[in-house]
């Protein structure tokens, strides 16, 4: 029994140090997207072309969104694959060229100089991107033990990479004629690759093993994640090719269809996993990202909305265009970042703190690290926020999006209190 | 789950003092989360050797968990040499987690 033993199971997890600047981020771009939401109330009822908007959205896409991802992923991928992160400093690499990247990218827009600012923010951004698929997919490969939620993560970066080249490429045709199109007309084709192939594939394949584990759910069913899987990329590759190949917008009716089965089968694995669970009581983080993929349904309905009324009137509405990002950026992404945050930093934080000392006398809980009562009013701020200004948007009253814009603002800086508290927490033991 | 021992009557020491390590996430002790699989005991040669999982392999709190049992088990038995190694053969599952611990579950 003292001879040697097999010790192949010994974690190795991906260091913190890669892993919190991009929660630090984060949390800082989530605040300057609310920042430039309330100065620019007035600018999102012309039209969604607009560049204070583009700002808003690329800040909200790739500052907030992304990078809490991107951070997130590092942590969870040796979990995904059961096996460890290839490079911790190529994971760095990618957080410093994505840094860099996101501000000139975001400013480029704001002022709108679709020249060096823009482009070379963008050229970054596909760097970060590219440091990230072959860190993620030289663990794969050395883990040899591929799995959907893993194949999901890594076919979701590919389709981000695809968006972001696309970007690129549109920032450029605005100065010099490359697509046959101007710009404008190509909003759709990045917008639903970066949505549906990004975020959307990225939070099924990783959602569907945080969830149950979370939950501590009994439930599991790999044939309805692979479903999940094949009608995304089906759905979404449909998509492109009828963007690009067709006129008849009756067609675009079978991508949705099949996006939409996708999300509801998401939502119906959610729930069973939700309703198998061994742990009775769902903490308030948890419920945050459940009422997340409650929110999935809200873009889906305003996008059928939108293709109706695309079939019905040869001029897109503004207003729907506008108001489905919002809910998609402000609504779904955020639940979900705003809980799954205080589901994966506490815990990142309490591993840094009290590695040394576990064992060794009383430790805090990792959910203690954080103010409750501060998260609690996130919370309630945050869900006053977002149907106060989604009203705002439908209305079209000025006074009631500067509400909810308010209202997101201290969303923000509460998301911020605690972050900031996880961040510089230091060790007490009794 | 029953663990497999050498010694019961150390091995119940061993396992009240494990009670006292618990999972961060989930707030239950290993010893009824089912993470403990074997402890043995070397008296003459003053040896403890414990086998456990994670309820995920690379989880990452495992590193602060090993750690943790570890330190206990030291703790329980002064001047032994604890060696503390991670097995996934056979995977954790909910069905190892103890009566007690499914209650505390239940109730949380």
């Amino acid at each position: 029994m003292f001879a040697n033993h097999d010790n192949s199971g010994t974690a190795t997890t991906t260091s913190y140090r890669v892993v919190l600047p991009f929660y630090f981020y984060a949390a800082i771009a989530f605040l300057v997207a609310t920042v430039l939401l309330f100065l620019s109330t007035g600018d999102l009822q012309g039209h969604y072309f607009h560049p204070h908007t583009l700002a808003i959205t690329h800040t909200m896409a790739l500052g907030w969104g992304t990078m809490i991802i991107l951070g997130a992923s590092y942590q969870l991928v040796p979990v995904l694959i059961e096996g460890p992160l290839y490079s911790n400093r190529l994971a760095y690499v990618s957080f410093l060229l994505a840094a860099a990247g996101i501000p000139l990218l975001v400013y480029g827009f704001y002022v709108f100089d679709v020249g060096w600012p823009t482009q070379t923010g963008a050229l970054l951004l596909i760097g970060a991107i590219i440091s990230f698929l072959i860190n993620l997919g030289t663990s794969m490969v050395q883990s040899k033990k591929e799995n959907i939620h893993a194949l999901s993560v890594f076919t979701a970066s590919l389709w981000l990479l695809a968006t972001a080249v696309v970007g690129l490429l549109l920032i450029c045709n605005f100065s010099q004629s490359l697509l046959p199109a101007g710009s404008l007309s190509y909003l759709s084709l990045h917008a639903h690759m970066g949505i549906v192939g990004w975020f959307l594939l990225l939070v099924t394949g990783v959602g569907s093993r945080l969830i149950p584990m979370f939950l501590i759910s009994k439930y599991t069913h790999t044939k309805t994640l692979w479903w999940i899987f094949m009608l995304i990329n089906t759905g979404l590759l449909a998509f492109v090719f009828l963007f690009l190949y067709t006129n008849s917008r009756w067609l675009f009716v079978w991508p949705l269809l099949a996006i939409a089965a996708a999300i509801v089968l998401f939502g119906h694995f959610c729930f069973r996993a939700y309703q198998e669970r061994i742990r009775k009581k769902v903490d308030k983080p948890m419920q945050l990202s459940l009422l997340s993929v409650l929110l999935l349904l809200l873009p889906i309905l305003l996008l059928i909305l939108i293709v109706v009324w695309l079939m019905l009137s040869p001029a897109v509405n503004s207003q729907l265009v506008i108001a489905y990002g919002f809910i998609v950026f402000f609504g779904w992404i955020t639940a979900i970042v705003l809980g799954m945050t205080f589901k994966t930093l506490p815990f990142i934080v309490w591993n840094k703190v009290y590695h040394d000392l576990a064992g060794k006398g009383k430790t805090p809980n990792p959910k203690d690290l954080f103010t409750q009562a501060v998260f609690n009013w996130m919370g309630i701020s945050y869900v006053a926020g977002f149907v106060v200004f989604t009203a705002g948007l439908f209305l079209q009253q000025a006074g009631i999006l500067q509400t909810g814009s308010v209202l997101l603002l201290i969303t923000a800086v509460l998301y911020n209190w605690n972050v900031m508290k996880l961040l510089l927490h230091k060790a007490t033991i009794v | 789950m029953n663990v497999i021992t050498n010694n019961t009557l150390k091995s119940t020491v061993a396992l009240a003092a494990l009670q006292d390590v618990v999972d961060p996430e989930i707030g239950l002790n290993v010893v009824d989360l089912g993470l403990i699989y074997q402890l043995d005991f070397d008296e003459h040669a003053g040896k403890l050797y414990c086998s456990m999982t994670l309820t995920t392999q690379f989880c990452p709190m495992g590193d602060s968990i090993t750690s943790a049992v570890k330190e206990r088990l030291k703790l329980a038995f002064p001047g032994y040499e604890v060696t503390c190694e991670l097995t996934f053969d056979p995977p954790w599952s909910h069905a190892m987690i103890s009566p007690e611990g499914k209650e505390f579950l239940n109730e949380k």
